[in-house]
C-alpha cells in the first residue's frame, strides 16, 4: 500500500465509518475509496479484487485531466468524472474543501441510475467535507 | 508532402524536471495537470504531476513534435504505459540529488525498454553541479550492463538551448539507427 498523507487519524477514522456506511446501506455500490489529491489511499473498502492504492493513482490522474479539459474548454473547475462501462459505474469526485482536498472514487454495479448512487454518495461526501472543514 | 507528427515522451523521476523542459521548449501554453504534493518526504516540491504535461514544438520542415510528459511516481506507472504508446522516442530525465540516480534510470529503462532496446532514448542528468556523484561513466556502465545504447549529457533543463539539444541528439540517434526515415533530412528543432 502507498504510504498514507499527513492526515489525522480521527478524519482517516471519520473516511473509513463513512466508506463502511455507504457500502453496507448499498449493495449495488461495490467499492468506496477515499484518496489524497496527489493519488495516496486514506481508506477504502472494495467488496471486489480492485486494488485501492491503484485506483487512488488513477483518480488523481483522471481528476487532473478532468480540470486540465475544464479549463481547456472554460467551463470552470471540474466536479465530477463519471466513467460508465458495461458491467457498472465510476464515480470520480473531489470532496469540497477550499484547501485541503480529498477524492471520492465510488464503484456501483448497472442495478441503479447514475442519480440514485449521486444521492447515495452525497452524504458521505459532505461529512467528510465538513470534517475537513473544523 | 503534409507535415508529419511525431510523439515523444519525457520521462523521469518525481522533480527531475520533466513539466520544466517542456514549459522550455513548447510553442504553446503546456496542458498541466498539476495537484498538490502531500508526499513531502519523497520530494520538497509543492505541486506534482498527476496524469501528464503536453506542449508542441514545430520542426524547420512544418514537422509538428508532440511533447508529452509522464507523472514521475511509480504509483503513477499505468500512465507511462498509455503515454508511451506510440511514441516515436523517450527523453529520460536523471535528478542527479536524489539518493540513487542510478537506480531511478534502471527503473525509467525498464519501464520504456522498448524505446531504448531500439536506440530511440536519450538521458539527461540534471543537478550535476551540485551533485557530481555518481558520475557520467557510472551512469554509461549501467546502460552497457543493461544492453542499451543511448547518449547520456548532463543537462540543466531550465535552459531551453540544453532541452532542444537533447532533441537534437534523440533524432539524430534515430536516424542514426536506421529504424525511421525522418526524411527531408535538414527537420532540426529551430
Amino acid at each position: 500500500m502507498n504510504a498514507p498523507p499527513a492526515l489525522n487519524l480521527g478524519l482517516v477514522a471519520l473516511c473509513q465509518q463513512q466508506i463502511d456506511s455507504l457500502i453496507e446501506a448499498h449493495s449495488e455500490i461495490r467499492g468506496v475509496l477515499v484518496s489524497s489529491i496527489d493519488g495516496f489511499e486514506v481508506a477504502a473498502r472494495m467488496r471486489g479484487s480492485a486494488s485501492p492504492a491503484k485506483l487512488a493513482a488513477m483518480t488523481s490522474s483522471l481528476l487532473a485531466l478532468g480540470e486540465a479539459v475544464s479549463d481547456e474548454g472554460e467551463v470552470g473547475h471540474c466536479r465530477d468524472v463519471v466513467i460508465d462501462a458495461s458491467a457498472g459505474r465510476v464515480l470520480l469526485m473531489d470532496i469540497p474543501h477550499a484547501t485541503r482536498k480529498l477524492l471520492l472514487t465510488v464503484l456501483s454495479d448497472n442495478a441503479s441510475t447514475l442519480g440514485q448512487v449521486l444521492w447515495a454518495v452525497r452524504t458521505c461526501r459532505q461529512e467528510i467535507g465538513r470534517r475537513l472543514a473544523e | 508532402m503534409s507535415p508529419r507528427e511525431y510523439k515523444l515522451i519525457f520521462a523521469g523521476s518525481m522533480g527531475a524536471g520533466k513539466t520544466t523542459a517542456i514549459a522550455a521548449i513548447s510553442e504553446i501554453a503546456p496542458v498541466r495537470t498539476d495537484v498538490e504534493n502531500t508526499d513531502r518526504a519523497a520530494h520538497q516540491k509543492a505541486m506534482t504531476t498527476a496524469a501528464m504535461d503536453y506542449g508542441e514544438v514545430t520542426l524547420a520542415g512544418g514537422d509538428k513534435l508532440r511533447l508529452y510528459g509522464t507523472p514521475g511516481q511509480s504509483r503513477f506507472d499505468f500512465m507511462w504505459k498509455i503515454l508511451g504508446n506510440g511514441a516515436l522516442g523517450v527523453i529520460i530525465l536523471v535528478d542527479n540529488s536524489r539518493p540513487d540516480p542510478l537506480a531511478d534510470l534502471r527503473e525509467y529503462l525498464q519501464a520504456f525498454r522498448e524505446l531504448a532496446q531500439d536506440s530511440r532514448a536519450v538521458i539527461g542528468i540534471g543537478r550535476g553541479e551540485s551533485h557530481p556523484n555518481p558520475q557520467l561513466d557510472a551512469f554509461h556502465a549501467l546502460i552497457r550492463d543493461i544492453g542499451v545504447s543511448a547518449p547520456i549529457l548532463s543537462v540543466d533543463v531550465r535552459r531551453r538551448e540544453d532541452v532542444l539539444l537533447l532533441l537534437d541528439i534523440l533524432f539524430n540517434q534515430i536516424e542514426a539507427s536506421e529504424l525511421v526515415d525522418l526524411a527531408p533530412s535538414g527537420s532540426r528543432v529551430q
